[in-house]
């Protein structure tokens, strides 16, 4: 079935979680704007730079993010737009967006203040319908209970939006006369409302359902192209940045008593799990990340290697050779503290999910997983795993 | 190193290139093809992430 009248969102929280990041901040501004984004929800994560920066940013990329209930100080008034209506098709739709008056707004905290949402919320329907929108739509960052006891409690809102830390429930429900989204987070998942309308354009039902974003569903190729040339650049300009901390690491590391050796002196000993070791993908993690051209983007690096920017452990690509890989520290702990072992350090549920985390490894099971990668296994499978899941698509992409 | 199932590949601003497989084909299009529909893709809480590590 095809739609002809099709609204475009994001939810906020777009920013990234590092400092070191800047560049993706824009990125995704310009990518958002480009792909004709109608409206964009603002968090706290947003604010990560303060409000003069986001500003300059939302000016600079001409993209329409929203918040009604960030307010300045000492005028009160809205920080950023409160709303946009948009015109649809022949349907005008109001959208507007919430922050949680309980976040901390970081740099920000001192020139910027969150109303009551409820309040706000009533108010911004009051008026969004006044001006004509038959349709509202709540971005809010509310987190889901929050989220969900707002649409419960204030009138007109058609869809709700929810984000912030709200895991992804594959079928949105009606909330009272609100259709709710729970659609994921990190990218993985598009999230599709769907409102049917009568003949003055009022909703009538709604529907939510999100998608899981798996290689069988379709991409522009040139906004792909966008996306990896500005990944590969920003690849080039952290190793640079890698190199000049690298010189500080390794000072520090040659004074720390307690520091990562590498596999090489461990297999001295323990030739046989250094055998078994490479029949695993974990003996093969560094490469996956030379392939995807991401060996020095400082997000993915950590679980790739051994001791990430740690004593004695990985700082640039020039140690992949001895430090590349998930190797035995990964799991067994520092090899200066080998003394530990015997004493009860063991490899636990806590030691794989540093790494196997819900938004990287989704299927991970603690019970399944282990016996794969134990010493005692030497069947291959997990590399042989890894290789039937690359599809073609993926392998000519060179990404995962 | 993560299991790589299931395969994610498309992550954060890439996420809406779905929209074409999600809504059918010119579905940008201005021309009113089920006029008592509307349909709202959206993401959210991207944190940053442009693609899977590898």
């Amino acid at each position: 079935m095809t739609y002809g009248q099709v609204a475009v969102v994001d939810n906020g929280g777009f920013f990234p979680e590092s400092d070191a990041q800047q560049d993706v901040a824009w990125f995704m501004m310009d990518a958002m704007r480009t792909l004709g984004t109608v409206a964009v929800g603002t968090s706290e994560k947003e604010l990560r730079w303060g409000i003069a920066y986001l500003k300059s940013q939302i000016a600079r990329a001409g993209l329409p993010m929203i918040c009604s209930n960030l307010m300045e100080l000492p005028s009160r008034r809205p920080a950023l737009k409160p709303y946009v209506i948009e015109k649809v098709g022949r349907v005008r739709v109001g959208f507007f967006a919430l922050m949680s008056d309980k976040v901390d707004l970081g740099p920000a905290r001192d020139s910027l203040k969150i109303e009551a949402p409820d309040a706000v919320a009533r108010r911004t329907v009051d008026e969004i319908r006044k001006k004509g929108a038959t349709v509202v739509v709540l971005l809010s960052q509310l987190g889901k209970v929050e989220s969900e006891d707002l649409v419960a409690a204030v009138p007109g809102i058609d869809a709700v939006i929810c984000g912030h830390n709200v895991p992804l429930i594959q079928k949105g429900r009606m909330v009272k006369n609100t259709v709710t989204s729970y659609g994921g987070e990190q990218g993985q998942y598009l999230s599709r409302t769907l409102i049917t309308l009568d003949a003055r354009g009022h909703m009538t039902t709604g529907d939510n359902e999100s998608f899981i974003l798996t290689p069988e569903v379709g991409e522009k190729p040139e906004m792909a192209k966008l996306v990896k040339d500005f990944e590969d650049a920003l690849n080039e300009k952290q190793r640079k940045a890698e190199k000049e901390r690298a010189a500080e690491s390794v000072a520090a590391g040659q004074q720390a008593t307690d520091h990562y050796i590498g596999a090489d002196l461990c297999i001295r000993c323990h030739a046989g799990e250094g055998k078994q070791w490479k029949t695993t993908a974990h003996s093969l993690a560094w490469q996956t990340l030379v392939d995807a051209k991401k060996d020095a983007t400082a997000d993915c690096i950590p679980c790739h290697v051994v001791g990430y920017q740690q004593p004695g452990g990985f700082q640039t690509s020039a140690d992949a050779l001895r430090l590349g890989n998930v190797q035995c520290e990964n799991c067994h702990g520092l090899g200066t503290r080998h003394d530990d072992y015997g004493k009860g350090a063991q490899v636990t549920e806590a030691t794989c999910l540093k790494c196997h985390r819900t938004e990287t490894s989704p299927d991970f099971n603690f019970g399944k997983y282990l016996p794969k990668i134990a010493h005692s296994n030497t069947s291959g499978e997990t590399i042989q795993n890894m290789k039937n899941k690359v599809s073609p698509m993926m392998k000519s992409s060179g990404s995962n | 190193m993560k299991e790589l199932a299931p395969r994610v590949r498309l992550a954060s601003v890439l996420a809406l290139l779905a929209l074409l497989a999600l809504v059918g084909t010119s579905a940008l299009s201005d021309t009113i093809r089920e006029p008592d529909k509307l349909v709202i893709l959206s993401t959210t809480d991207v944190k940053g992430k442009t693609s899977p590590c590898g």
